[in-house]
């Protein structure tokens, strides 16, 4: 399979804290891949460098499209900020949605970013909430949704602009468990269903179970690779 | 745990953002110079005699007046601000024991103390400043000596804005604690809004035929009660507006909404629709301080051009309008450091979703071009509006001095202009909190 998303020996400090020692992964279009391991483990230290939001002291983030590869570490600030807006789509625990807007701005707001007309966007917005369930939210207020009903905006907002790879760091580690299945089944078919990668960092063995592969990790590094349906580990990263 | 060390912590703490620190104590700088400057106005007037010593002493009241409203807003944000930073606070100092009560009154303390040294510097520049104010001719000849108020003036004028603070901080904590964040459900029913146009229409209706029967008020009490019946009239009117505002900048909201293209433009007009009466707080005060000079602009020119032989009312046309000038430009002096005020406050309040739109993708310049425009677009309504309705009003009058004397009218204008600028600068100096806190990048809460 064709890679998509490519890490090489990252590394990555703040100050004295050593949060990326020596990551490598790869991960292919249509692929799931949940990371695991105790809190501080830099578990989203490293979402954060491989979608641009943190750069590498060492290593590079390859990203594959149009035939050709980009190095996110090379790129500027506002490069990896047009790259976040159009190839990237990301989730977090908390929705961190726009409160003074509606469900529906919220989800059209990635595409006015890039320039789209706002009838447009919102028509757009209110297709995608509709295929997660939630289309009769499209004009309602964050404040009168549920929290699983936000999530699903966020990963509503999370697709809008057709990313290549969502990032979602805890999306379900707000929500009781059978929603936070919920929420893992929308979130799964909106990006591996429609060919995206999925990259998701979770507390929660039942989410990292329904994810291609799970990675986990220890002290800035990858110590085992668990690939769903094979029932010895795959064996350490480095 | 003792006071003393939590004191140290709080010390601490607030080094990290010194924006938040810095806004308040400039802004309790400003207001301490504005009101004591104006005060030594009082004074001066007051040392007027001659034909028209009984309206300067009525004007200069009336300037105290108008800026009591940008003043008390100013705290108002000022306490709001220190809010917000005892909020992001108090879970880390709970954890270390302290109670919710004790962590509130230390935050008291902390801004009552920044208003203080703010206070304090402010009087300090009064006296640089009043030299300057002296020059201004009033009556003919310079204010000078007759600018500086008793030494007394200067500590009265300290304490009451520091207790001000105090007071406003407190309530501003209270607030906080009891009004749970979310979406504001509350509607007004079709009959509250028709018994509201009714009242409105009631007390204006009231004002006006208070206003126009003033020999009667005079003739029957004099002076303090015709000064009584003016400030009764005038707040009459600023209660008027506090509710006509808010609707008006609610109807301009929704056409904003509606013709929002861009997203600085969506976010503006939802962020102003989300709360109008908060929008109309920061910059309703220059609703009638743009009024009041327009008005008065269009009829010292007026004067002016009616070619009144009498010297006396000549330089008192002339006089006032100094005064509206200086008014002006005070009242938005004050609206400047509110809303840089407020916005330092609004910015550590969404920190976490600044710092998620900045990873999603969303230029900071989008984000504080949200922000600026729900600032400056209902305070151009404001100001704009309540200049053309003053214009309105006069009419004919408007019509006449522009034509013949365009020269009086072009210095309100340019005040406006200048004051507008004042605020968007208030707005430029609260850029750079947003861009430290969106590239210095948050640590998360997991
Ligand atoms: N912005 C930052 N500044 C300083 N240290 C940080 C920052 N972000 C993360 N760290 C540190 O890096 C390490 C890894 O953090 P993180 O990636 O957030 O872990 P996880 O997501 O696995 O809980 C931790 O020790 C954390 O304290
Ligand atoms: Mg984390």
């Amino acid at each position: 399979m064709q890679n998509l998303i490519e890490a090489r020996s990252l590394f990555k400090d703040f100050g004295t804290t050593r949060a990326l020692r020596g990551v490598d992964l790869a991960v292919a279009a249509g692929e799931s891949v949940a990371v695991m391991g105790p809190s501080g483990c830099g578990k989203t230290t490293l979402l954060h460098t491989l979608a641009g939001i943190e750069l590498p002291g060492a290593g590079q983030v390859l990203l594959h499209r149009d035939g050709g590869a980009v190095d996110v570490a090379a790129l500027n600030d506002r490069q990896r900020s047009e790259l976040r807006r159009t190839a990237f789509g990301f989730v977090f625990q908390q929705g961190l949605l726009l409160p003074e807007l509606t469900a529906g701005e919220n989800v059209a707001l990635p595409l006015l970013l890039i320039g789209r007309a706002r009838a447009d966007a919102e028509a757009e917005a209110s297709r995608l909430l509709a295929a997660l369930g939630i289309g009769d939210k499209a004009a309602a207020r964050l404040g009168e949704l549920s929290g699983g009903q936000q999530q699903r905006v966020a990963i509503a907002r999370a697709q809008a602009v057709q990313p290549s790879v969502v990032f979602a760091d805890e999306p379900t580690g707000a929500l009781d468990s059978a929603t936070s299945a919920e929420v893992m089944t929308a979130l799964l078919a909106s990006t591996v269903g429609a060919g995206r990668a999925l990259i998701v960092v979770t507390h929660d063995a039942g989410v990292a179970a329904r994810c291609d592969r799970t990675l986990h990790m220890r002290d800035g590094v990858i110590v085992e690779t668990a690939v769903r349906g094979s029932a010895a580990a795959a064996g350490a990263a480095s | 745990m003792t006071v003393l060390t939590l004191a140290r912590l709080f010390a601490r703490r607030s080094g990290g953002d010194a924006a938040t620190v810095l806004l308040p104590a400039v802004a309790f700088a400003v207001v301490t110079m504005c009101t004591t400057v104006v005060v030594g106005g009082v004074f001066a007037f007051f040392t007027l005699d001659g034909p028209n010593g009984t309206t300067y002493r009525f004007l200069a009241l009336l300037a105290l007046v108008l800026l009591v409203v940008p003043l008390v807003s100013l705290s108002g944000a000022a306490a709001r601000l220190s809010a917000r930073r005892r909020d992001t606070r108090l879970s880390s100092l709970r954890l270390l024991g302290a109670s919710s009560a004790l962590v509130s009154a230390l935050t008291v303390l902390e801004s009552t103390a920044v208003a203080f040294v703010g206070a304090a510097a402010g009087a300090a520049a009064s006296l640089a400043a009043l030299p300057l104010f002296g020059l201004l001719h009033f009556d003919g000849r310079p204010l000078g000596g007759a600018i500086w108020p008793p030494v007394w003036v200067f500590f009265a004028v300290v304490v009451t804005i520091v207790a001000l603070s105090a007071i406003s901080a407190a309530v501003g904590l209270r607030a906080v604690v009891l009004t749970p964040l979310g979406v504001r459900t509350r509607v007004v029913s079709p009959r509250a809004r028709w018994i509201r146009a009714l009242v409105v229409v009631l007390v204006l209706a009231a004002a006006v035929a208070a206003t126009s029967s003033l020999d009667s008020f005079a003739q029957i009490g004099g002076l303090i009660a015709v000064i009584a019946v003016l400030l009764a009239a005038f707040a009459a009117v600023l209660g008027v507006l506090g509710v006509v505002g808010p609707l008006v900048l609610k109807g301009f909201g929704r056409r904003w909404l509606k013709r929002a293209e861009r997203p600085a433009q969506l976010i503006a007009a939802r962020g102003v629709l989300d709360d109008v009466k908060a929008a109309w707080r920061q910059v309703g005060s220059l609703a009638m301080v743009s009024f009041v000079a327009v008005f008065t602009g269009i009829g010292v020119a007026f004067t002016q051009t009616t070619g009144s032989n009498d010297p006396a009312t000549r330089l008192l046309a002339t006089d006032i309008r100094t005064g509206v000038v200086l008014t002006l430009v005070m009242s938005f002096a004050m609206v400047a450091c509110a809303v840089g005020v407020n916005q330092a406050a609004a910015i550590l309040d969404r920190r976490a979703l600044y710092a998620s739109l900045d990873r999603i993708g969303m230029p900071v310049d989008v984000m504080d071009a949200a922000r600026r425009r729900a600032v400056m677009a209902p305070l151009l309504v404001v100001t704009i509006g309540s200049a053309l309705a003053a214009a309105l009003v006069l009419f004919p009058l408007t019509g006449y001095t522009l034509l013949l004397r365009p020269a009086g009218l072009a210095i309100i204008a340019a005040c406006l202009a200048c004051g507008i600028g004042l605020v968007r600068l208030g707005l430029a100096v609260t850029r750079p909190v947003l861009v430290r806190l969106v590239t210095a990048g948050v640590v998360d809460p997991t």
